[in-house]
This record gives structure tokens, C-alpha cells and sequence, in this order.
């Protein structure tokens, strides 16, 4: 008989109740929507804020302390990376935080007119197949996302692996009137070399006067086979707290537990920590500029994404809220005529309260989907990537959906237990 | 005159009557109108705030030379350009070899208030900022070489132009020294560290050489469009000075920050359609429980019309008053919010309450137009019947 009765209201009724699921949805998808993003919105914005280039220099030790002071006299430091080494980078604990990097030899090379001039040797798109099985396309092409190509391409090791192209600086480029297709000759230490300019670019910097090269050509140069100045690494990073900055000054003075909590921790000291581990006698150290401000536009965006989730909870909250109560009070004559033929006030209530919840699952499923539908929407026209689905919004809107459902009973559930079924009926 | 009054009369006593009802409702109105306001003030408020933030970067703007050094005459020159409001610092910077133990450095002379606004980034890792004459902060990597700490006293030695031809030819070289106390450690992760920085007048004094100028840092608040403006008006301007802009730091921040702009935009677009919807959804329940009341009234005669526009009047007046609380607890919220996230205050904008109250009413009086009119096309005796 219940269960007809329940039926019976789900069937007949179903324009009011299309009305309540209709309203729990339009919440619940609101709610699902604004977590999936809000929880999300911290890996989308570090991505994007990856455009600002390495977080992360590595540098060999000895020439940490002293090569900005010998660059000044033009000697060359002595000290070095080893090139073999480069894809242990990707075997650290943090390895899936590591989106990018590029090794970078310096030389000072000579041109036909005598001028002194900086060729720089990298990787632009390189291939690595790791230890591991995985593959990696690294390099500068994605590490200096705001290199302006003024003329030709970017250099690619991919499709052209034994290229004697280079890359100039525009500023550079003018002076000695190069363009694209142009051969230019250069001499380093040990041997010298002819390249054909492929492109121009515009980094608005120091670059500007440089030659970009790739790697292996510009070791050559210098006799520097096997061996790498300086590596530029782009990692996630988790924004600094007063713990990183304890353990970045020595990490020994921290307890066994905090140890623990910060090397598993994606915190920029803790990743330079692990390079530094998994390379030879290097010093890695991050780049302060990009690190800190990373830290502190994620922060902002996340905490602002959360105070707007919470209003937009309670929005979604008071919606359902306030269409329940609506929606059950105007039962009244109804209650009344069950409650006159004898229906106790348990009964009344319990079957008022299945109904709505059957109506609010069937909207809440709904409008969870519906929400994560909106979420994608926003994530695939901001950042051109889908919002993942985080386990924990499931409860959450679960449990939102149904506390808020029942707030909005109760007043209406009291309201029918005071009701005398002879003045409901009466029409009072 | 009168049938106005009775008007009122009608709209009034029914929203006092039916008190709890009506509460429901306009609290669901107000805290719709809330959203509406608040977000629109964030969604316009934050790219100026986060744009702010993205100042944390440094520098955009770098103004070199065009022959050799500028003075500060031409950096101011250049500075004017700049309306006040956006600079957030401008830092002159001037390199000169210098000696430590006889081992070569880059000094740089600056002004150390200016650099904490154009590099927030620069930690000092242990003592504190340059600020007297006579104090010098020295990079990481220098205090590791001479293995310097805070509070150290060393000898800077220059040597002048007209000496360095007395070095060449190994006669006697009279350097200028002057001792320099260490007053911090810098570290930032980049080149700064191998550098030691001081006062411009310290410099001055040491090289003998006054008011020259390398490079001028700017670090302006402003998006990628007016910021070449001002690029392109100090360059065809000010004389001696060549401004350009720091294409790493501005193609990156154009990058993030329309996506965040985006970003707000959509989740904004997104929270208002759903709750203009559930505020949609309360309004008509709250009509529909009231067809019988409609049915009575056109039983003893009203018209059609008469009754809309009682309805209407009745929801408009709520979305009205939903629409001023609204309005005022938006900017609450928005004023928060910034304060919270930003630690700045937000601009009251005055267009944005006419915009949320008329909204608020539009949103209502549409949603209630439907059940009243549906109630008022039946036949008023099957409405009373219940049917």
C-alpha cells in the first residue's frame, strides 16, 4: 500500500515532482560543477603558468660558486654536467611532476669578421625513451614558449638529426644582416663549424644576441663531447610553505616525520633536493622569480575559486531548500484528507519524506552529470583540457544534496503535523 | 486615485498575510540578486587584482640606453610617461667592475626601495636590505666564494679609467678603496646572485663617475596593449632612452591572465544561469500553490488583466526589495572576497544596483507571468474544484 501510494504521487503528481527533481538538479549540478573545477583549478593554472619557462636551474657544483665570478675574466670554469646523465631526471619520486627540460652548453666562438659571439647548444624537440619505457619530447621550443619566431621555424632534432641549423637572435641577425637560408661560420676552441640560419627569433633579452644551436654541434666547438653547462628543468610544483622553507635551508634539521612529509611533497626544495640526488655533483636550485610567483597567482586563484564555490553552494542550497518547502506545504489538503481518515502523523511524514527523496536521487544523479558536464565545458574552453572527475566531489554533493533536501522538509514536515484535517478540509 | 491605493492595499496585505511564504521567496530572490551582484563585481574587479599579483613576475618594462649610460633626467623623463597609479617601481640599475680581494665582481648601484616593488622575489636570506650608505647586499654565490656573512666588513676596490692606463703599462695603479659593511645574503635562483648591490651614491663615491644610469627596470601594471603604448610613446619622447618591453614576462602574463579572466568569466556565466533557474523555479511554485486564490477571484468577477497585473505587482515588489538586498549583500560578499584573496579593497560600482534589482524583477516577474497565466486561461470552477 505504501509503496503504491509513493507511486501513486511519483506517477500522478509528476509535474510537481519533475519540478522538485528539476530544481535538486539545477543544484546539484551546480555544486558538482564548481568543485570538480575549484578542485582542479590548481593543476590547470600550474600548467598555464608553466609559460613563465624553468622553475629549476641545475648547475655543476663547482661552478655554482665561481663561474659568475670567472665569466667576468672569459676563463671557463672547468667544471660540468654529464649529458648521460640527463634522463636520470626523469627517475626522481617527483618524475610526473617534471614537465619539461633542456640541457644547455655556452660557448664563446669566434665569427670570419673576428667578433665575439655566444653559441648556445640545446635540445629544441628532443626524443628521449626513458629508462623506464617512457617517451619524452623535451626542450626549448615548449621551455621558451615566448621566443617570437620572426622568420624561418624552430629547429627540430626529430626530423632533421644531423642539422647544422641554427637559430640567431634578431638583434644579432640585424647586425650581421642574416636571414633565413643564410650560412654563417664560426670558430670555437677546438673546432669550427658552418651553419645555416633556420630561423629568427625574438626572446626580448639577452638571447637576442645569441646563436642557438643543437647540442651536440655546439660541444663540438668546445671539445665539450659528453658534457652540458647548465640544465633549465619546468616542474609542478605545490606552493612553499613554512616547512619548504625550513627544509630548503637544511633539510637535516628537520624531525624523521617531517622529512618524510616534505620529500613526498611536490614542494620546489623537495624536487631540487631529489635532482640533486639522482645527478652527480650538481647544485640545483629554483628560480626564485618564476617559483615564488607561481606559489603566490595559485594561491590567490584557488582561494578565490573557493570563496565563489561556497557562494554558489549556498545559492544552490537555498534553491532546494526553498522549492521543497514550497512544494510539500502546498500538499496540505491532501495531508489533510489522509490525516481525516485516520493517518498517523509518522505515517504522513514518512511518506512525504520518501517521496521527496526518491525525487531528490533521481535529480541528484542527474544534476551531478549534468555538472560535470558543465565543468568539462569550462575546462576545455579555458584550458583545453578536460576537468577529471575527483571522488570526493561524489559524497559531497551527496551529502549536500540530501541535508539540504531535509532542511527544507522540516518546516514543512512541522507545518503538516500541526495540521487539524477539519480546517484543512474546511479550506481554511 | 483610489483604485491605486486599493492596489497597494492588495499586493501589501497579501505579502504580510502569507509572512513565512514570503520570506521563503525572497530570500531565494535576494540571495539570486547576491550572486549576481557579487560576481559581477568580482569578474570585473579581478583581472586589475590579479594582474596585480602577476606583478610579482618583476619587471615588464626595461629602458636602456641608446649611446653608453643615461642620467636620471632621462629615466624620469621616460617615468612620466607612466601614470602613477599603474607604476608599481621603477629601479635604475648601473654595473661596474669591481674588485674584492683582488678578485673581480660586478657591483651594481640601485635604489633599494624601488627594487623590493619591481622584484618582490628577492629573498633575503639572512641579514637585511641595503638601506645606509655604506651597506652592501651581496648575491649567494659571491657570500659562498669570499665566504661572507652578514654583518662582514670587505674592502671594494675600483679602479678608475684614467688608471687602468697605468695598469696597462705596469706602473703604479692608484685604485679607488672604500670599506663596506655586508648588510644581507641575496637569493633568487638567477644571475643576481653572482652580483653585489649597493647604493647608486655608494657607487658613485667609489667610481668617482655621478648620475649614470645602464638599465632602468619598470614594472607597470597595465595589460599588453597599453603597455606597448607606453613603450612606443617614451621611445618616440624621451631623448637618450630606448624602452622595451620583457617579452618573457609579458607574452607569458598575457597567456595566463586571459585565461584566468576566462575562467571567471565562464564559472560566472555558469553559477548565474543555474541560480537565475532555481530563483526561476522557487518564484513559480510559490504561484502555482496560489491558483485557487485566482480561481475565487475570477469567480466573483475579476478580469484577466486585473489579476495578472495584481500577480505581477505582487512578484515585481519582491523582486524589487530581493533585488536592493541582493544588491548590498553582493558587494559584502565581493568586498570579502577581495580582501581575502587579494588584500585589497574593491571599487563600489554604482551601475551595478539598478542592473541587479532590475534583473531580480525581470527573473521573477517572468517566472510567475506563466502559472498566473495558466491559472487565469482556465475555467475559474475547475480551478476551485481542484482539478
Amino acid at each position: 500500500m505504501f509503496g503504491r501510494m509513493i507511486g501513486g504521487t511519483l506517477f500522478r503528481q509528476w509535474k510537481k515532482m519533475l519540478m522538485i527533481a528539476f530544481t535538486i538538479a539545477l543544484g546539484a549540478s551546480l555544486a558538482a560543477a564548481m568543485l570538480s573545477v575549484m578542485l582542479d583549478v590548481g593543476d590547470k593554472v600550474n600548467q598555464e603558468l608553466k609559460t613563465y619557462g624553468a622553475n629549476i636551474t641545475v648547475v655543476p657544483k663547482a661552478s655554482s660558486v665561481l663561474s659568475g665570478l670567472y665569466e667576468v675574466e672569459g676563463e671557463q670554469s672547468g667544471a660540468y654536467l654529464r649529458e648521460d646523465e640527463l634522463g636520470k631526471i626523469k627517475t626522481i619520486f617527483w618524475t610526473f611532476n617534471i614537465v619539461d627540460y633542456a640541457p644547455f652548453v655556452n660557448v664563446n666562438a669566434k665569427l670570419d669578421s673576428g667578433d665575439e659571439v655566444k653559441v648556445v647548444g640545446s635540445w629544441f624537440n628532443h626524443h628521449m625513451a626513458l629508462p623506464t619505457g617512457e617517451e619524452l619530447d623535451a626542450g626549448i621550443q615548449s621551455l621558451r614558449s615566448w621566443w617570437d619566431i620572426q622568420s624561418g621555424e624552430w629547429l627540430n632534432e626529430q626530423t632533421d638529426p644531423d642539422s647544422k641549423g641554427a637559430m640567431v637572435g634578431n638583434e644579432l641577425a640585424n647586425r650581421l644582416g642574416l636571414t633565413v637560408g643564410s650560412t654563417l661560420h664560426v670558430a670555437g676552441a677546438k673546432a669550427d663549424d658552418t651553419y645555416t640560419v633556420r630561423g629568427i627569433f625574438d626572446a626580448g633579452g639577452d638571447e637576442d644576441e645569441q646563436i642557438y644551436v643543437q647540442l651536440n654541434t655546439a660541444q663540438a666547438l668546445d671539445g665539450l663531447e659528453g658534457k652540458v653547462d647548465s640544465i633549465d628543468v619546468s616542474a609542478l610544483t605545490t606552493p612553499d610553505n613554512e616547512l619548504a622553507e625550513r627544509a630548503a635551508k637544511d633539510p637535516k634539521s628537520l624531525t624523521v616525520a617531517q622529512y618524510e612529509l616534505w620529500y613526498c611533497t611536490a614542494y620546489a626544495s623537495s624536487i631540487c633536493w631529489q635532482i640533486q640526488e639522482a645527478i652527480t655533483d650538481c647544485v640545483a636550485s629554483p628560480v626564485r622569480q618564476v617559483a615564488d610567483s607561481e606559489g603566490a597567482i595559485l594561491n590567490k586563484t584557488q582561494l578565490l575559486m573557493i570563496l565563489i564555490t561556497i557562494l554558489s553552494l549556498i545559492g544552490a542550497a537555498l534553491g532546494i531548500c526553498n522549492l521543497v518547502t514550497a512544494s510539500v506545504m502546498e500538499r496540505s489538503q491532501e495531508i489533510g484528507l489522509m490525516k481525516a481518515i485516520g493517518a498517523y502523523n509518522g505515517q504522513v511524514s514518512l511518506l512525504v519524506l520518501t517521496e521527496v527523496f526518491i525525487t531528490a536521487i533521481i535529480g541528484g544523479v542527474v544534476g551531478f552529470f549534468a555538472g560535470f558536464g558543465f565543468a568539462q565545458i569550462i575546462g576545455h574552453s579555458v584550458f583545453g583540457s578536460a576537468i577529471s572527475l575527483r571522488p570526493m566531489v561524489i559524497p559531497i554533493v551527496a551529502v549536500l544534496v540530501f541535508i539540504v533536501t531535509m532542511i527544507g522538509c522540516i518546516p514543512a514536515i512541522r507545518m503538516l503535523l500541526r495540521l487539524r484535517p477539519t480546517e484543512v478540509l474546511h479550506g481554511k | 486615485m483610489k483604485k491605486r491605493r486599493m492596489f497597494f492595499h492588495m499586493i501589501t496585505a497579501s505579502l504580510m498575510r502569507r509572512r513565512s511564504r514570503m520570506v521563503v521567496a525572497l530570500l531565494s530572490i535576494a540571495i539570486g540578486a547576491t550572486i549576481l551582484s557579487g560576481l559581477v563585481s568580482i569578474y570585473y574587479d579581478v583581472p586589475r587584482q590579479l594582474g596585480a599579483e602577476f606583478r610579482n613576475y618583476g619587471a615588464n618594462m626595461i629602458l636602456t640606453a641608446t649611446d653608453g649610460g643615461f642620467t636620471s633626467a632621462d629615466m624620469n623623463a621616460g617615468r612620466s610617461v607612466i601614470p602613477a597609479a599603474d607604476l608599481v617601481g621603477a629601479a635604475p640599475f648601473r654595473y661596474e667592475n669591481i674588485r674584492i680581494r683582488e678578485k673581480p665582481v660586478v657591483a651594481a648601484g640601485t635604489d633599494p626601495e624601488q627594487v623590493k616593488a619591481t622584484s618582490p622575489y628577492w629573498l633575503i636570506d639572512s641579514g637585511e636590505w641595503f638601506k645606509n650608505s655604506g651597506e652592501l647586499l651581496i648575491g649567494a654565490k659571491v657570500a659562498d666564494s669570499f665566504r661572507l656573512k652578514a654583518g662582514d666588513k670587505i674592502e671594494l676596490s675600483f679602479t678608475p679609467e684614467e688608471q687602468q692606463k697605468n695598469a696597462a703599462e705596469n706602473k703604479a695603479v692608484q685604485d679607488n678603496v672604500r670599506e663596506f659593511t655586508v648588510s644581507g645574503i641575496l637569493k633568487t635562483g638567477g644571475t643576481e646572485e653572482e652580483y653585489v648591490y649597493m647604493n647608486m651614491e655608494d657607487l658613485d663615491s667609489l667610481t668617482g663617475k655621478a648620475d649614470r644610469i645602464d638599465v632602468a627596470e619598470f614594472s607597470v601594471s597595465a595589460a599588453s596593449e597599453k603597455l606597448k603604448g607606453y613603450v612606443e610613446e617614451i621611445n618616440r619622447t624621451a631623448s637618450g632612452v630606448r624602452a622595451s618591453l620583457v617579452k618573457r614576462v609579458t607574452a607569458s602574463e598575457t597567456t595566463v591572465l586571459s585565461k584566468l579572466q576566462a575562467l571567471v568569466l565562464l564559472v560566472t556565466v555558469v553559477v548565474l544561469a543555474l541560480t537565475m533557474i532555481c530563483v526561476a523555479t522557487t518564484m513559480t511554485a510559490v504561484v502555482a500553490e496560489r491558483r485557487k486564490e485566482i480561481g475565487l477571484r475570477k469567480a466573483i468577477g475579476a478580469s484577466d488583466g486585473s489579476i495578472i497585473k495584481e500577480f505581477m505587482g505582487e512578484s515585481m515588489l519582491l523582486g524589487l526589495l530581493g533585488g536592493i538586498i541582493g544588491s548590498v549583500l553582493g558587494y559584502v560578499f565581493a568586498a570579502q572576497v577581495s580582501l581575502r584573496v587579494f588584500s585589497s579593497s574593491i571599487s563600489f560600482r554604482p551601475l551595478l544596483v539598478p542592473i541587479t534589482i532590475a534583473v531580480s524583477i525581470i527573473v521573477t516577474g517572468l517566472s510567475s507571468l506563466m502559472p498566473i497565466r495558466s491559472a487565469t486561461e482556465i475555467d475559474p470552477a475547475l480551478v476551485l474544484k481542484g482539478e
